[in-house]
């Protein structure tokens, strides 16, 4: 697969952005803390333990949620006539326009050179406990795959069914999900690096970092 | 009871029955819902009969503080939990109970599911009440050697008694209505088994004690249901068959009576089997003081030994065929047992004894599931383009699944399409009719990949034989 790393990183730096719907993750009383057009940050820190702005408190059952922004950037397209009042699961409650810094840029990039294995079903998904273990055991150890690895647990419509990688062999480069995360069908779930294509990865990222300024 | 609201914490068909009864009973209610249920039957159905306001988003239907908030913003007196979920929870009925503005749990006392609810502690009861328990742990099991020392003791005592393929059943403690069980035949693959069900069960359930009891090969699964109230009246409703079930234990037809002596003949006398389910289930009933609907499940070995499996202190999904055959006479029109839950748990007396209620005829209920039976009755997923069937004076059908409109199964939940309940005069006319609707029932719809749809609407076709014998 050729990739022409010069035009991916033109069309990125032609719009630099991702906009991001905050929506109420359940149900409670609307508290806003921000106005439109408001800067905002994500989470910082080392660890990024740090929480973001607050955008908004969310109260359920006379516990308050405090919903701070996973991402730096402006509030757009903001509903303040929820503020004060009781809202379903799910309800818009803001945009954040966010500008995506290199690591991101690196990211999106990558779901383009990996291999991906994408989701089948809209599931649930988990390592096996063996690949858990093992992933546990060495986090700095590659996990090799090749096809017919039993690797992850599909969990749908309270069935568990073993999954078993399909694709090229390689190094589990990424892993785009956590541990009993709901996935859409076809969005990706791991991706794989054959072994010769690992040090264009490495050269690639190298570039990615020297060319894109934050 | 008429100023009362219930909040229906549940979805699909059981969440559009509790909505008839509550119609039948004059009562206000709310339904919930999550974001891939958006286009299901019973936010359509109680949005178009109380407006928009009766039907609240929520994250999931297993979050108790969603329920309540949504309770407390409409005014909700009470809590229906329909079937799974938050209905043998008791905390969720004990906090229900408990909170600043208590709500009414529409089921037994939080102390009656506790005690009940724990399969283990059932056991124990019935033990003690000289009530025939299956043969295996009576407490949850965290260690795999005693697990597999108990392993040991059961396929040694099933081959001391004659048994030709002993086997054994590794349970999820926690679970329920089927899942998280695998047989195991040889004691070798013991752990295995048991290493992966426990991992089940602790994704699943949050708790990894595993269950370990014999396998009883050849029996039927039989229910008794029963309706008590606040005021320890106790009456029951018949015996159901729910034998015949998928591979993973899941049911599929169920049939009330549970025997009919009139249409099989049975190498021991049934009737006297049903009394004494009946009468065991009542004894166990009175000593814990239950207190709304309850199904006593049990199986019944082909010989007419009955073994207590365990109780659900729930509303079933398959109650309407024990009300189907079931005469109150001093009602008027068929009976409703999930009315009469809502009834009896906002502190109504019955208003009638079991000399009032009587037995008419047989019904079958028939579970239509998007499964493909040839692959291990793997669920289908994908949209339902056309959904059919021939209205009768003798069938009901309840169903989420739009008839007008495409219909997403989400992949969220079991992909149960529709009950249908089948009454005839007697098991021959019940059956002939199940058929009939079966025939006359059309399902079409595409997967992802354009291929279609799977119903194991033919493998009930073919089932609707088998019922109530010992085949």
């Amino acid at each position: 697969m050729e990739i022409n790393l010069k035009d991916l990183l033109k069309k990125y730096k032609s719009h630099p952005y991702e906009d991001h719907e905050i929506r109420t993750p359940h149900t409670g009383v609307v508290h806003i803390n921000v106005e439109d057009g408001q800067e905002v940050s994500g989470p910082t820190g080392l660890w990024n333990h740090r929480p973001g702005t607050l955008l908004y408190v969310l109260e359920r059952e006379g516990n308050p949620k405090h919903i701070t922004s996973k991402y730096t950037g402006f509030v757009t397209k903001l509903r303040k006539e929820l503020d004060g009042s009781f809202v379903q699961a799910g309800e818009p409650v803001m945009l954040i326009r966010h500008r995506l810094n290199k690591e991101e840029i690196i990211d999106r990039i990558l779901r383009e050179v990996l291999y991906i294995f994408p989701a089948p079903q809209r599931a649930r998904y988990f390592f096996t406990p063996e690949v858990s273990a093992a992933m546990e055991k060495d986090k700095k150890k590659a996990i090799n795959l090749k096809e017919g690895d039993e690797i992850l647990i599909m969990s749908l419509m309270k069935r568990d069914t073993l999954l078993s990688y399909e694709g090229p062999a390689g190094v589990l480069y990424k892993v785009y999900f956590k541990h009993g995360d709901l996935m859409e069908q076809g969005t990706p779930l791991l991706g794989i690096c054959s072994p010769e294509r690992l040090p264009f990865v490495e050269k690639m990222i190298q570039r990615i970092r020297t060319e894109w300024d934050d | 009871m008429k100023r009362d609201k219930i909040i229906i914490a549940n979805r699909g068909e059981i969440a559009i029955r509790i909505m008839r009864a509550c119609r039948q009973l004059g009562l206000d209610y709310v339904v919930v819902y999550t974001e891939e249920d958006r286009h299901s039957g019973h936010v359509r159905a109680a949005t178009v009969e109380k407006g928009k306001g009766a039907a609240f988003k929520i994250a999931n239907y297993k979050d108790p503080n969603e329920i309540f908030a949504v309770a407390d913003h409409c005014g909700a007196t009470a809590v229906h939990p329909g079937y799974g979920f938050f209905s043998e929870d008791f905390r969720f009925a004990r906090r229900a109970a408990a909170r600043n503005r208590p709500i009414t749990f529409i089921g037994p006392r939080w102390e009656v599911i506790r005690d009940l609810g724990s399969k283990i502690n059932t056991k124990r009861i019935a033990k003690a009440l000289k009530i025939p328990v299956i043969p295996g742990s009576d407490e949850p099991i965290y260690s795999e050697l005693e697990a597999e020392s108990l392993a040991e003791d059961l396929f040694q005592k099933q081959r001391e008694d004659g048994v030709k393929r002993p086997s054994i059943l590794v349970k999820a403690s926690a679970g329920g209505g089927g899942m998280g069980i695998e047989e195991v035949t040889h004691l070798d693959v013991f752990r295995q088994v048991y290493r992966r069900i426990q991992n089940y069960a602790k994704r699943q359930f949050g708790d990894e004690g595993v269950l370990i009891e014999q396998c009883m090969k050849d029996y039927h699964h039989l229910e008794v249901q029963l309706l008590c109230s606040r005021h320890k009246e106790v009456v029951h409703f018949g015996t159901r068959n729910c034998t015949i079930q998928s591979t993973g234990r899941q049911k599929r037809v169920e049939v009330a009576p549970g025997f009919d002596p009139d249409y099989v003949a049975y190498p021991f006398d049934a009737q006297k089997v049903l009394d004494q389910i009946v009468e065991y289930s009542i004894r166990l009933a009175k000593e814990v003081e239950y207190d709304n609907v309850g199904t006593w499940e049990w199986i019944v070995t082909r010989d007419g030994k009955p073994y207590l499996l365990e109780v659900n202190t729930r509303i079933q999904v398959e109650n309407e065929i024990s009300a189907c055959i079931s005469r109150i006479s001093r009602y008027k029109g068929p009976v409703n047992l999930i009315k009469e839950q809502i009834r009896t748990a906002l502190g109504e007396k019955l208003r009638y004894s079991q000399k009032h209620v009587s037995f008419e005829g047989t019904s079958i209920e028939l579970r239509i599931v998007a499964e493909d039976v040839k692959r291990g009755f793997a669920p289908w997923c994908g949209t339902i383009t056309r959904f059919e069937f021939r209205q009768e004076p003798w069938l009901r059908v309840y169903s989420h699944v739009p008839q007008d409109e495409p219909y997403e199964i989400p992949t969220e939940y079991d992909p149960n399409l529709a009950l249908a309940i089948v009454w005839g005069k007697d098991t021959e006319e019940a059956k002939t009719r199940a058929k009939e609707f079966l025939l006359n029932t059309n399902i079409e719809g595409k997967d992802n990949l354009g291929r279609p749809i799977v119903t194991n609407l033919q493998y009930l076709y073919r089932k609707v034989d088998d019922i109530l014998r010992f085949v």
